[in-house]
């Protein structure tokens, strides 16, 4: 019996009993169409959350006072100062430092008429629209001149402007920023609700956030909560580190074995980390499929233990009119992998539509992406098929050891 | 043709010996016709499956043509019987979801040749059933299910032809119309034996071996 009968006997067989076969194959279509689906979605997410992390610089590097890390966002309490800023600025000493932003951040509210919003008040010189790009949408950044005056300006994210204006122009409009008059200068575009409240956030100069809102000074100078720097170039991001952490230990006066009172992280790291995260993601889903092919394998030789069993007199048949022991084999094998392999192209076709349909549906700001990968739907289409084979052999075994004069006695 | 010489075979069911063929002795000529008949438990269908080389002997030696087929593999058997025997059975014993064609093709799917349905439906013509090749055996009556059975004993051109109570589940009328067909394929040169409990059928047979309790207790020639 050659091949090409043995997979036309098999389809035969599959095909006059067409439920009992789709049920069957369900395990493996889901299976492998959410593997598919789901490391489709996933790589797509990653390439998407990467390209947002590196518009806002790829070469960003954030410092962080060590105690405000744990302090959370209370203001500006840590061991950072506007000095420490400077001095990071300086291209002498720290030539592979190219933009310095320091800023403060806390929560507060913000009124406009009857409209009352909490929200991430940011202090900010104007090198934080390098360092982070934030482009203005309507309007103007705070200037050197609003850091250096201390006025009292502001720039909302969008949120925040349609929360407070809905479709009105806000600009030239005041608002209560922590009780304080501030005009409006500017409004930003919409960056997408990644992290939360991106958009939700007014931002006003620096300096009048330290003197008006927070009022505070330290022995050191006067402090600031981040301080957003961008290497030069990526490859002169571990420079840029080294000079931030010679240049701040020496100034906090750290002594050699001492630990920092800073935190260094850059954005390398931070896409890094999140790569982490989502590979652990990505394993999980892998789980999730490789135990649900199990399951569909489990099925498969269930049937295929049924079948030879209510097939036995037809095993008989073909024994007694010539069918060798490998050919009976051959013939149950055949049969377990054409029904993985059908299990696993539907899965593979459901895979494909999924991705299709969900590419470019908009949530917030964020166009979802999920290109079908070929290496997954490769691998995971060729476990379908190796465990539909590895569940036909013991029922096609048991099929081929059948004693002809017993198989035709049975009814 | 078929030379059985001091055949025996013992089943063992459970701790219990059954001595199904009890040293049998027989010798069947080529173009011969020949019955075998006795009560049941007689033996006659252990013989039959001996003979058929579905089973093999515990103990003597049996020739086929002239090979000692006793002591073959598994494997060997089953390429003796595709190309050397073919079977007929009370039941038909045909594929219920296949048609007739492509069950009086399926010898020939073990045997590798080409021409299968040419093959098929020149068998399904020497037995007048052509015009139901593309019947399933549910679709026609048990007479015609058993001619389509014959058509594929003898698809793949066999020199044995064993036939167990051939007409054992159709009607006086039909057993004629089937015993003329083995008798033609007889006369074609075919050795035919049939297992029946019929005396009427015995008598289309040139010989009748008698069986008891696993021995051959009597042989008539006609």
């Amino acid at each position: 019996m050659n091949l090409w009968e043995s997979i036309v006997t098999s389809w035969q067989t599959l095909y006059t009993n067409k439920l009992r076969s789709a049920l069957t194959i369900l395990g493996i279509v889901i299976g492998v169409s959410a593997v598919v689906f789901l490391v489709s979605f996933g790589r797509g997410h990653e390439a998407n959350v990467t390209a947002i992390f590196e518009s806002m610089g790829a070469n960003a590097i954030y410092i962080t006072s060590a105690t405000s890390m744990t302090a959370g966002l209370g203001g500006a309490t840590g061991s950072l100062t506007i000095e420490d800023a400077e001095a990071l600025a300086n291209s002498n000493r720290a030539p592979s430092i190219d933009v310095v932003a320091p800023m403060i951040e806390k929560m507060g509210k913000v009124i406009y008429g009857n409209e009352n919003r909490t929200v991430d008040i940011i202090g900010v010189t104007p090198e934080i629209a390098q360092a982070i790009s934030y482009p203005v949408a309507e309007g103007e950044f705070i200037s050197e001149d609003d850091v250096r005056r201390r006025t009292d300006v502001a720039l909302l994210g969008s949120k925040t402007a349609s929360d407070l204006f809905g479709t009105a122009n806000p600009l030239g409009e005041i608002i209560r920023v922590s009780g304080r008059k501030f005009e409006i200068i500017g409004v930003l575009e919409e960056k997408g609700a990644m992290f939360g409240a991106a958009d939700d956030f007014v931002m006003i100069p620096l300096t009048t956030m330290q003197s008006r809102i927070l009022g505070q000074t330290t022995a050191r100078g006067r402090p600031v909560q981040t301080i957003g720097v961008t290497a030069v170039s990526t490859d002169q991001i571990d420079a840029a580190r080294e000079q931030i952490s010679s240049i701040l230990r020496q100034r906090h006066h750290i002594r050699e074995g001492e630990d920092d009172d800073f935190v260094v992280i850059d954005m390398q790291e931070i896409i890094n980390r999140m790569h982490e995260v989502l590979g652990i993601f990505q394993v999980f889903i892998g789980s999730v499929g490789a135990i649900s092919l199990l399951v569909g394998g489990i099925g498969i030789m269930n049937i295929m233990l049924v079948s030879v069993t209510e097939r036995t007199r037809e095993i008989g048949i073909r024994k007694a009119v010539g069918a060798k022991r490998q050919d009976i084999l051959r013939q149950f094998l055949i049969e377990a992998a054409m029904l993985s392999l059908s299990g696993g192209v539907i899965g593979l076709t459901i895979a494909l539509i999924g991705t299709v349909l969900v590419t470019g549906v908009e949530l917030g700001a964020y166009s979802v992406k999920a290109p079908l990968s070929i290496d997954i739907a490769i691998i995971a289409l060729s476990v379908a098929i190796f465990v539909g084979l590895a569940s036909g052999i013991y029922p096609a075994y048991r099929a081929a050891r059948l004693d002809p004069i017993e198989s035709l006695r049975h009814e | 043709m078929i030379n059985l010489e001091n055949i025996t075979k013992i089943y063992k069911i459970g701790d219990v010996q059954v001595v199904a063929v009890n040293g049998i002795t027989c010798h069947i000529e080529t173009g011969e016709m020949v019955s075998i008949m006795g009560p049941s438990g007689s033996g006659k269908s252990t013989l039959m499956n001996l003979i058929g080389c579905l089973d093999t002997p515990t103990s003597g030696i049996y020739k086929l043509g002239g090979m000692d087929v006793s002591r073959l593999t598994e494997n060997e058997l089953a390429d003796i019987r595709n190309k050397k025997i073919g079977f007929v059975f009370q039941s038909f014993n045909l594929l219920p979801r296949a048609t007739a064609v492509t069950n009086v093709e399926l010898p020939l799917v073990y045997s590798g040749v080409r021409n299968k349905r040419q093959r098929a439906m020149e068998a399904l013509e020497s037995v007048g059933m052509a015009n139901r090749a593309s019947h399933r055996p549910t679709e026609i009556s048990g007479g015609e299910q058993q001619r389509v059975a014959i058509a594929r004993a003898l698809v793949n051109n066999p020199s044995l032809i064993l036939a167990d109570e051939p007409t054992g589940n159709v009607d006086t009328q039909t057993s004629k119309g089937i015993m003329a067909v083995l008798q033609q394929l007889n006369r074609q040169g075919i050795t035919i034996i049939i297992v029946t409990h019929e005396e009427d059928i015995a008598d289309y047979t040139q010989r009748t071996i008698h069986l008891r309790d696993g021995q051959i207790v009597n042989e008539k020639k006609r």
